[in-house]
């Protein structure tokens, strides 16, 4: 069972952009699923939505379906922002965000939450798992991740 | 090795500079304004230019109109065609290429390339409202900007953290590359940084960022304009200033390698341009004089050090303290002191210095017997977790 957090307070930052191509990946999130594009030939995974670079597409990839993945993976590269670019996150830094190699393929990126994070730039590798940020009031839910041994 | 039949046939014949801060003037005026110093410089009239192309960050939209209050517009240019190219950092090696097929085909016999941004004055607007860098160009549609994703170097900063944590590659060392570069800018009274040296503590001690990346990793935030003049080899050897003769073109894209290989968080799309370049041009590595490349931030040199065989891959970092590529070093790199120290006008940075070094007017930071010059350019999407996946290498000569 992930993690869940509930946001409150105003959203102050910049908003998810959600077209009709991604709407399934915010809704999935919502419902605290991780879905991942998936090809019904190959079994390929993608994110964000693709054809499938394996096989021969359907018009319009229809050939791909969303189905839920694991939720977990290991952090391919890292950083630390000690500078707010953007007003909302004065409160926030140093926040660490992170390039996430799923455990189904696909690279993702969020910030990672938690009160174990990575000191050391050089050290990658660390197996993290997602966390459902709940957004009740926007009506959106954010993936964010945490270490995990 | 053979060269490319095209190859020397097209020329540089005029350019235009225009570097240091402009609050009070437009992105327009500025473009106007290099073009008419191109245009001088090359001898000629605007009435001589058959084409102009409008090299911009991102294609199409945008805040500067394209058509009716455009530069050929403001300077009366009696042009039969004018569009605008964007594609990031990587917009004179695209626009060359696409100005040769007009020339060649005998629509133009000159045609105009012309960049130009008012970052530094548009980020300082913003900066009153609470946000850094350059929020006035980021669109809508990146993946990452509601988790804190907001800027190039938030994204970025992923090569060279990766690359540190796979080769050892230490902060220090990316250091030398800002360091070095600073130390050209020394040389070049047009850089925004002439003046204000920089040794290694200056570099450690400036602020980190976003982690690996310091302050003095990251590249300048520009108001300027740069236009070139292309034209014919012939014409241009009839024309008022030396001719710089495009040799070698080559292109590359990572996107593939970025989202399913993961192969590119070390390395650009070097290989595929470099050889498409190189034996258009019929030269090795070793016939390289000096080397403009697309330096957004520190790691993207060291990168296209190793890829371009200067060193052994993941050797960058210690090959780069070594002093190799800054002055007095075995292959001077961004003498200018490049998007890091001098202007950032993406890769007419680089042009316009490769430029100068081959016509021999590059100062007291002239390569000497300066015959090779190769230009990068580097760019395209952020859509995180992505970086730019389009890499152009044009190599030029002295001669043809």
């Amino acid at each position: 069972m992930s993690a869940v957090i509930t946001a409150s307070g105003p959203w102050n930052k910049p908003l998810p952009s959600i077209d009709h191509d991604n709407a399934p990946f915010w809704e999935g999130l919502k419902a605290h699923q991780l879905l991942l594009w998936r090809c019904t030939r190959c079994k390929a995974w993608y994110w964000p939505v693709c054809y499938c670079r394996n096989c021969d597409n359907d018009p319009y990839a229809g050939q791909m379906r969303w189905e839920q993945a694991s939720g977990l993976g290991r952090i391919f590269a890292f950083n630390v922002h000690h500078i707010a670019f953007h007003p909302g996150f004065k409160d926030e830094i140093p926040y660490v965000y992170a390039l996430i190699e799923l455990d189904e393929g696909p690279l993702i990126s969020s910030t990672l939450v938690g009160a174990k994070l990575p000191k050391d730039i050089y050290d990658i590798g660390q197996k993290v798992e997602i966390v459902f940020e709940d957004h009740p009031a926007e009506g959106f839910t954010l993936p964010r991740f945490r270490i995990i041994e | 090795m053979p060269k490319h039949p095209w190859s020397g046939k097209f020329a540089i014949a005029g350019l235009g500079v225009v570097a240091g801060h402009q609050p009070d003037r437009s992105e327009r005026m500025l473009a106007a304004e290099a073009t008419r110093l191109a245009i001088e410089d090359a001898g000629l009239k605007p009435k001589d230019i058959g084409g102009a192309i409008d090299l911009r960050r991102t294609g199409g939209g945008g805040d500067r109109a394209s058509y009716s209050d455009a530069f050929p517009r403001l300077l009366g240019l009696n042009n039969n065609f004018y569009f605008v190219m964007g594609r990031g950092g990587a917009l004179a090696g695209l626009g060359m290429a696409a100005a040769m097929s007009f020339i060649e085909r005998g629509i133009a016999d000159y045609v105009v390339l012309t960049g130009a941004v008012t970052d530094w004055s548009q980020a300082q607007a913003s900066r009153q409202k609470g946000f850094r860098g350059m929020n006035h160009a980021e669109k809508r549609g990146y993946w990452g900007k509601p988790l804190g994703d907001l800027r190039a170097g938030s994204h970025h900063s992923w090569m060279a953290a990766r690359h540190m944590a796979v080769y050892g590659t230490t902060s220090r060392q990316l250091g030398h590359i800002a360091v070095g570069q600073r130390a050209w800018a020394q040389m070049n009274p047009d850089a925004y940084m002439c003046g204000r040296p920089m040794t290694i503590e200056d570099y450690l001690n400036s602020p980190l960022l976003v982690e690996p990346y310091h302050l003095l990793d990251i590249s300048l935030v520009s108001d300027g304009a740069v236009s070139f003049v292309l034209t014919s080899a012939e014409r241009a050897q009839s024309g008022k200033a030396k001719p710089v003769y495009l040799l070698g073109q080559g292109f590359g894209e990572v996107s593939a390698a970025l989202w399913w290989e993961k192969k590119n968080f070390t390395h650009m799309a070097v290989a595929p341009a470099k050889a498409q370049a190189f034996s258009q041009a019929g030269i090795e590595l070793a016939d390289v004089d000096c080397a403009q490349f697309y330096d957004c931030f520190t790691a993207e040199v060291l990168f296209q050090v190793e890829d371009y065989g200067f060193c052994p891959k993941g050797e960058g970092g210690a090959f780069i303290e070594a002093g190799h590529i800054a002055p007095g070093g075995s292959i001077p790199v961004n003498t200018s002191g490049g998007l890091l120290s001098c202007y950032h006008l993406g890769d007419l940075t680089g042009l316009a210095e490769s430029v100068l070094q081959l016509r021999g007017q590059a100062g007291a930071r002239q390569v000497e017997d300066c015959d090779i010059v190769i230009t990068s350019g580097h760019g395209g999407e952020l859509v995180s977790p992505g970086m730019c996946s389009i890499h152009t290498c044009t190599v030029l000569g002295r001669k043809p």
